[in-house]
């Protein structure tokens, strides 16, 4: 069974992005690791792979895709699969994540996350396609909770039951996006704390950190505004119950300078310090013993 | 069908419909959405749609705009909109990857009417868009003058050289490359001016250029490209170089796409 511990700890990300690719290569900023987005480099050549060559040269990466489509009825893209397993042989990320969605159907793309009815049949569906891809890639899977701004009326589940059950019966790992739970507690009104105390913990090998933006009837996962205290706050509960797990701040609009990303990150760290600390300090002196187990903590 | 594909394909055809949900439920003949998906007080079943509606138009748009810059310039942002609206309808998108997005652009522009008041923006967009293609292209070494040097005198007759993998040259009608240059550097453009030539558009390490070529220079990178040996080559020179000394054209020629790094080993 897949266990957190299976993958290194790689500490505290940045998304790689074009805007800092220079920079990045030029000053090699002190940051734990990057996280691609695998489509930008499922390319012939030219910049964006010498760019990666550069970057995995000084850094781990993880390969994070958008296009997998895990959800739809089409049939799995067996072109775009091999493509990314080639791109993991050349670059060897700690790992490859993808949405827990479909993107298109019909052989047609959204380039959209469209989240699936959370039933029986969407279920099985997914489990049984999420083993074939991890035979193709030839390693575990992450899958990410999307946002979403619909949800479907004949859903037997929630969320968390329907993406704890899957990384379960498919042997997956969770990239938790946190600002996702937030997003969608509040555009559907489910309880995000709920969430973070349902998901199978030794599954949970990532987390994305990322910003939103408010349009009163609906939250929408913009990438484009820093972190709100809300999502900090989830992160806390987050880091108190599964202990180290690689995060990583996502930006994707309005993308500020780079040394404003690492800044973030390293408050990850600190409050991931402070939370495992007082929670360890509070179960010794209740129980004596550290609220983590030994392989959760850094 | 089974129940989640008959739902993938609504919603599909829901946030692709032209003019918006309420247009395309109408379509399918729906009453509403209530009993597909859950709406609120806040918003409801086909507001929540929407919103997906919106992005995918919006998410392409952006890219599309990215990618055509100077066709965006010379259109103006209404057209440019119609044009995405008509265009994502005839070529919505197949690939994984939004680079593709904008493959069918230019030739989809080619008969547009927005061709009436911009006659030129077709091979502006074939530019632009063998630009995003050359930028991802195969990469391969570049000869550099050393190399050219080392080989024996002997050699060269039989020499079979290549140019980039990754280059393009392009048939045209309009002379387009001083327009996006002005629009790539943000000075005014004016519009192109009509004449049938060709445009060379590579890759130098990881910069993409782009510049025209005179008919000597066409003729002879179409034998490169083909696979001419470099005593063939030469004759295509001598036979298209007019009273040029084609041993100094083919000289010249050769210097500039050393200096280009245009050249690779064929």
């Amino acid at each position: 069974m897949l266990k957190r511990r299976d993958f290194p700890m790689l500490g505290y990300g940045v998304g790689l992005r074009r805007q800092h690719y220079s920079h990045v290569l030029e000053t090699r900023p002190s940051v734990d690791w990057f996280e691609v987005i695998s489509e930008n480099f499922m390319v012939a050549g030219g910049r964006a792979l010498e760019v990666l060559e550069g970057v995995r040269a000084s850094y781990p990466i993880a390969m994070h895709g958008v296009s997998l489509s895990i959800g739809s009825t089409d049939p799995l893209n067996r072109d775009y699969l091999r493509q990314l397993r080639d791109l993991a042989r050349r670059f060897e990320p700690a790992w490859i994540s993808d949405h827990l969605c479909w993107t298109g159907v019909g052989g047609r793309n959204l380039h959209d996350l469209i989240p699936l009815p959370y039933t029986d049949e969407a279920l099985r569906h997914v489990v049984a396609r999420i083993r074939e891809v991890q035979d193709i890639l030839e390693r575990p899977l992450l899958i990410e909770n999307v946002s979403s701004y619909m949800a479907f009326a004949d859903s037997t589940m929630t969320e968390w039951e329907f993406i704890s059950t899957i990384a379960d019966e498919a042997d997956c790992g969770i990239l938790l996006d946190l600002n996702n739970i937030f997003v969608s507690a509040f555009n559907h009104r489910f309880d995000a704390n709920e969430y973070i105390d349902a998901v199978p913990a030794e599954r949970v090998v990532q987390y994305h950190l990322a910003g939103h933006s408010d349009h009163g009837t609906h939250l929408l996962d913009t990438h484009d505004h820093p972190i709100c205290d809300a999502v900090w706050a989830l992160y806390e509960r987050a880091a108190r119950r599964f202990g180290a797990v690689s995060a990583m701040v996502e930006w994707d609009d309005n993308i500020p300078e780079f040394a404003e990303l690492a800044r973030i990150a390293d408050r990850a760290r600190t409050i991931y310090e402070t939370a495992t600390h007082t929670a360890n300090r509070e179960s010794l002196k209740k129980t004596g013993k550290p609220a983590l187990p030994a392989d959760h903590r850094a | 069908m089974s129940h989640l594909k008959k739902l993938e394909s609504l919603l599909y055809r829901l946030i692709t419909a032209p003019s918006g949900v309420a247009e395309g439920l109408a379509a399918e003949g729906a009453g509403g959405l209530d009993d597909i998906v859950l709406g609120d007080e806040r918003l409801s079943a086909e507001a929540r749609v929407d919103i997906y509606a919106n992005m995918y138009f919006y998410r392409l748009l952006d890219a599309l705009k990215e990618d055509f810059p100077a066709t965006l310039a010379v259109l103006g942002d209404d057209n440019f909109h119609n044009l995405v609206t008509g265009y994502l309808l005839e070529y919505p998108p197949t690939e994984p990857s939004l680079y593709y997005c904008g493959q069918h652009l230019a030739a989809y522009l080619r008969d547009h009417p927005l061709r009436e008041g911009a006659p030129f923006a077709a091979d502006l967009a074939t530019v632009e868009r063998a630009v995003v293609e050359v930028f991802h292209g195969p990469d391969a070494a570049a000869l550099d003058p050393d190399s050219m040097r080392a080989i024996a005198p002997a050699d060269w007759p039989a020499l079979k050289l290549g140019i980039q993998p990754s280059a393009q040259i392009l048939a045209l009608d309009w002379r387009v490359s001083e327009l996006l240059r002005a629009v790539e550097e943000r000075r005014d453009w004016t519009p192109a001016d009509r004449g049938s030539h060709r445009i060379l558009v590579w890759r130098r390490d990881t910069r993409v250029l782009y510049r025209e070529l005179d008919q000597a220079e066409a003729d002879a990178l179409a034998a490169v490209s083909r696979g001419a040996t470099f005593a063939e080559i030469c004759e295509v020179v001598a036979a298209g170089g007019g009273d040029q000394d084609p041993v100094a054209a083919m000289n010249r020629m050769l210097a500039r796409w050393l200096a280009d790094g245009l050249l690779v080993r064929g």
